[in-house]
């Protein structure tokens, strides 16, 4: 396992040295918070803000996880794949350091936009509270960095997987909860939002923030996750070029 | 035990059969494979070092099966794809350490250092790998791939892309490592190097291994002496006997004669006769690159270009 170490060094290496790329992915995330967060007219809620922060945060943790895939994409296609596989560390190992490099590099990005949304007016939490936001936050980006990094394993190039992310990562978020309530979806939306395992992760955090402890969205979260991680193994254990 | 033994290994993509029945034992040498675009070379080592699964046959390196035991197979070898995969944004340095740790060498720092220095990097070692030159990177990797002292050493065309005295000290690195009692396996288009630096050579085409052994042995084999000529224009075999064409590239033919000194005011009067437009004739001894040409055939992409197929379909355009 301790291959997952250097994998995660080397990643990480690689993004603070891209700089642009540090601050380029925040970019979408604050711009909902503040351009929709505080200007939509919305009725069902006096602060828009406070209600809109955990979808927000989500979809952070959502464009993080799918990057997962992004930096597989190129290890593959620039041939570093090739020579990891040919090492006898084993080869989960590489999604390992994938998909906690991916979580954690949310994390940070996450930590930044929670700091714009209390300093354009959201409200402040117990650490607790943000405790139990991060091991959600925390649990979604396993999830969804393993789902991606397997599957670039099996996608051709870098514009078909940039094509399932936009695919898959826009409709997601606008069939979650992130940006109204169940009461107010029409009833075909509210079926597919409660579906959504985007939901599961917003509803969770929207839980906490009210005081409660959402033990049943935690533990899906945490089962998928599991699933979905173990499927993945397997895929990275088996694979050939 | 030989290092690598390998018995009918065979692989089909669908109905492609990209590697054909490939019987071959490899030791303590530096043995390349030689092949045209799409010959199977990479394939073979792709399967050599666990990358791809044989469709049938086996292979064994070190006495370990790539398929069975593909963790003992991956700790006795390296493996360096054609593609240059260095980390441009991290340091040549840090390059090298990933590596060492990956493997789990002990002491990673100063076997690094004592690679780098083998390689002649030590003095940039702490620059991104983003200023070197291609061949420092190519050095860079042989450190990557020799960290923990691999048994076997892959090489997926190691000199492509390098300038002349880049080449040179590649081979320098690798003729250094078969003395220290690697074996090495590399894949080339380079003919002039393998003659130089190879102990063995494999001949393959269209995935089956059409000559073995040793260049000088190879060029003994074809045995006679080879004459080309530059042609002006339309070109046909003058078909005499005993002077063989085997090639005809670039308005070039090359034919394969017992005796060259005779054969040249022969082939001369021949072209004269046939209204062939001789620029230049020229004598000498085989190549490696005659040795190919004659096993191989005149190179053509690998999916066939089929050039009476491309006439009839201009002509069917008209």
């Amino acid at each position: 396992m301790r291959g997952v170490v250097w994998y995660i060094e080397r990643d990480f290496l690689r993004w603070v040295r891209g700089r642009v790329a540090v601050f380029s992915a925040l970019v979408m995330p604050a711009a909902w918070l503040i351009f929709v967060g505080l200007a939509l007219p919305i009725r069902f809620t006096d602060n828009y803000l406070d209600f809109i922060t955990p979808g927000i945060l989500v979809m952070t943790m959502l464009s993080a996880g799918l990057s997962g895939g992004t930096l597989l994409m190129f290890d593959k296609i620039l041939g570093f794949l090739n020579k990891f596989l040919a090492l006898p560390a084993p080869r989960e190992d590489i999604l390992f350091g994938k998909i906690l490099f991916v979580s954690l590099r949310g994390l940070i990005q996450a930590t930044i936009i929670l700091v714009i949304a209390v300093l354009i007016g959201a409200s402040v939490y117990s650490p607790l509270q943000y405790g139990l936001t991060y091991l959600i936050l925390f649990l979604f980006g396993v999830l969804l960095s393993a789902f991606a990094t397997t599957l670039a394993l099996y996608l051709e190039d870098h514009d078909s997987f940039a094509a399932v992310n936009t695919m898959i990562s826009m409709p997601l978020f606008f069939t979650s909860s992130a940006l109204m309530p169940y009461s107010v979806m029409p009833g075909w939306l509210r079926v597919i939002a409660m579906a959504n395992p985007l939901s599961y992760a917003i509803d969770a955090i929207r839980a906490v923030n009210a005081g409660a402890l959402p033990v049943a969205q935690v533990a899906s979260l945490m089962i998928l996750g599991i699933v979905v991680t173990a499927v993945s193994v397997q895929v990275f254990r088996r694979v050939t070029v | 035990m030989n290092a690598i033994e390998t018995h009918d290994l065979t692989r089909y993509y669908g109905d492609l059969c990209a590697v054909n029945h490939l019987t071959l034992s490899v030791d303590r040498e530096v043995f390349a494979l030689l092949g045209p675009n799409g010959s199977g070379k990479t394939t073979t080592v792709l399967m050599l070092t666990t990358m791809l699964r044989p469709t049938e046959g086996t292979a064994t390196v070190c006495g370990h099966d790539t398929v069975r035991d593909g963790e003992q197979v991956r700790r006795s070898l390296s493996y360096v794809p054609q593609d240059m995969a260095v980390d441009i944004k991290l340091t040549g340095r840090e390059n090298a350490l990933l590596f060492a740790r990956l493997y789990g060498v002990a002491a990673p720092k100063d076997r690094v250092d004592e690679l780098l220095a083998v390689m002649q990097l030590y003095d940039r070692a702490d620059e991104l790998v983003k200023v070197y030159s291609g061949g420092m990177r190519r050095r860079l990797e042989l450190v990557q791939a020799l960290v923990h002292e691999p048994e076997v050493l892959f090489l997926d065309e190691p000199t492509l892309g390098l300038d002349v005295a880049a080449r040179a000290t590649i081979w320098e690195h690798i003729t250094a490592l078969k003395k220290g009692g690697m074996t090495i396996f590399v894949t080339t288009h380079y003919m002039d190097e393998a003659d130089r630096f190879c102990d063995r050579v494999g001949i393959i085409s269209k995935g089956a291994l059409l000559a073995l052994g040793s260049p000088p042995d190879l060029k003994a084999r074809l045995g006679n002496d080879v004459i080309t000529a530059h042609i002006d224009g339309t070109f046909r075999d003058p078909g005499i006997n005993g002077i063989t064409l085997f090639a005809f590239a670039n308005d070039e033919a090359s034919f394969l004669a017992e005796n060259g000194r005779e054969a040249l005011p022969v082939l001369a009067d021949a072209f004269t006769r046939a209204g062939i437009k001789v620029r230049s004739l020229a004598l000498r001894e085989p190549t490696l690159d005659d040795v190919f040409l004659h096993t191989v055939g005149t190179p053509d992409e690998p999916t066939g270009f089929d050039q009476t197929k491309f006439r009839t379909m201009l002509r069917r355009r008209r």
